[in-house]
């Protein structure tokens, strides 16, 4: 669904991304798996069109992204849950979350899929009126991806959803991407941490440096031998 | 000073300090959008004033269409001059300087446009309407009363646009954080360019309303922008409810104030009122401690 070939970025003259290529199925899950600075962020930014690509192709369905603006790209069914959440501070939980279908492609539904996330989080029903700047991380985590699914995406992706949460939201966190995936939506997630990226992800990525070295099935991944040695000191 | 006069110093403040508030509100949309100071905000204001003089004193149009048309014409034109300047320069690294250094630019610009087209004589506007309201020993006129109710009619507007449509949630979710609000949707150029031109709007508000008190001519920005900047600060920048807050505190101490002292101190209580803030609460009334 998702094809990502030969893909460069340059921040000024700094190159921090170098041929990436990468796709991703059709109900898949995904996960981009690397130490800090080695350029995750960038690749999802990339795709959206908050960074510019230098060189490379980026495709949906065989169509091209290059050229559609950000502001259009939840209207291709392309969603993105920014790193650190990145929610609307002075607005509330609901204001939030209804900001997530503000793209007139989605206005249509915007009732149905409210329901829907406040069912994959019954929390934020709880908490609608609450500005969200006053949240604990995991809650303000939970409204991110509950903006990022109001749109509808095809393609919802995730720059390290994990970042900086309790082990119990984490697990809560794992959870609901696999039922998001159950709806038929692929994800594309970042993550530092080998375990947690590839053994909840169908397929995997290794980034170093900002260049690809090693890509296959999620527990494939987890047994490989570079992965071993210089991520899990076996 | 006896109560009546000290009424009417506090009502007068209040006329007065809704007009800081509608030039203060202006340039705090603008700002908390963009983060931009708009120097040319003043500019907008004296466009706002020669509109009206030429279609109510001098076309005698009639004054509601009068100032309908006066504040739509420096919205559009408002609009053109970000498309034109700021919106090329927001997406340049670094732009903070250079929207201060254009933004003043464009402030010059239209000083001596309004110089070449209209000359530098003090131009007098009617009232809207005459007569007084008298109250035992209270007295008020009309045309005063007509600006309070315009500027919080205005402002009840737009503080409902910003809480209740889908463009004010875009325009708060641009302000807050930019690139998640791209990222759900909304065309940040789009959102920019509409929201300068309301800010100006605002200010042309303003100037419609005093263009009958004070006379029109094409310095008549200057005062005003100060104190929409002194307003702005007292709010907290950027705060749309803190710059009309501020901008009624500042318009009420500065009427007492120079009924205890005089005319020229009036400039003095605003500065003064302005860095006591700065000292004791630099963030302003709604602005946000930064740590």
């Amino acid at each position: 669904m998702l094809e990502v070939a030969g893909l460069d970025v340059k921040y000024g003259d700094v190159q921090v991304l170098w041929d990436i290529s990468l796709t991703v199925g059709t109900g898949e899950v995904v996960a981009v798996m690397g130490p800090n600075g080695s350029g995750k962020s960038t690749i999802l930014k990339a795709i959206i069109g908050l960074v510019r690509a230098s060189a490379g192709r980026i495709a949906l369905d065989g169509k091209p992204l290059a050229g559609v603006p950000t502001h259009a790209m939840a209207g291709e069914g392309v969603s993105l849950v920014l790193e650190r959440r990145r929610l609307f501070p002075q607005m509330t939980v609901l204001e939030n979350v209804r900001m997530g279908a503000f793209h007139p492609s989605a206005r249509g539904r915007e009732r149905e899929r409210l329901e829907w996330v406040e069912s994959l989080f019954p929390i934020l029903r709880e908490r609608r009126g609450q500005l969200a700047g006053r949240m604990s991380g995991g809650e303000q985590q939970m409204v991110a991806i509950a903006r990022g699914l109001m749109s509808g995406p095809r393609l919802l992706m995730m720059d390290e959803p994990f970042l900086g949460l309790a082990p119990r939201i984490v697990g809560q966190i794992v959870d609901i991407i696999g039922r998001i995936n159950a709806e038929g939506i692929a994800v594309l997630f970042n993550e530092q941490n080998v375990h947690l990226s590839f053994s909840n992800a169908h397929r995997g990525y290794l980034l170093e440096s900002g260049r690809i070295v090693l890509e296959g099935a999620g527990l494939a991944m987890l047994e490989h031998e570079m992965v071993k040695r210089v991520y899990l000191g076996a | 000073m006896t109560a009546t006069l000290f009424l009417e110093q506090v009502v007068n403040g209040i006329i007065l300090g809704s007009m800081y508030a509608l030039m203060g509100a202006g340039l705090a949309l603008i700002y908390g959008t963009m983060r931009i100071l708009n120097f040319a905000h003043g500019e907008f204001y004296m466009l706002g004033g020669f509109f009206v003089f030429f279609l109510f004193a001098q076309q005698h149009v009639h004054p509601v269409l009068a100032v309908v048309l006066s504040t739509a014409a420096v919205a559009l034109i408002a609009a053109l001059v970000q498309r034109l300047t700021v919106d090329i320069l927001l997406k340049r690294e670094g732009w903070a300087f250079s929207t201060i250094a254009v933004t003043l630019g464009v402030s010059v610009f239209l000083q001596n446009l309004a110089l070449a087209l209209w000359g530098e004589r003090f131009q007098s506007v009617p009232y809207f309407v005459e007569g007084i309201l008298q109250v035992g020993e209270f007295r008020l006129p009309w045309q005063r009363i007509l600006i309070l109710a315009v500027a919080v009619a205005v402002m009840a507007t737009m503080a409902a646009v910003l809480r209740w449509t889908r463009f004010g949630w875009a325009v708060r979710a641009t302000a807050q954080d930019p690139e998640a609000a791209a990222v759900v949707g909304v065309p940040a150029r789009r959102i920019h360019t509409v929201t300068f031109a309301l800010g100006a709007a605002l200010a042309a508000v303003a100037a419609a309303m005093l263009a009958p008190v004070f006379a029109v001519n094409p310095w008549m920005g200057l005062p005003l922008i100060i104190k929409a900047f002194v307003v702005v600060v007292l709010g907290g920048l950027g705060s749309f409810p803190g710059a009309i807050v501020g901008g009624f505190l500042l318009g009420i101490v500065e009427a007492v104030g120079i009924t205890l002292t005089s005319s020229e101190w009036r400039d003095v209580i605003a500065f003064g009122m302005m860095i006591a803030f700065l000292w004791v609460r630099p963030w302003g009334l709604f602005g946000v401690k930064e740590r």
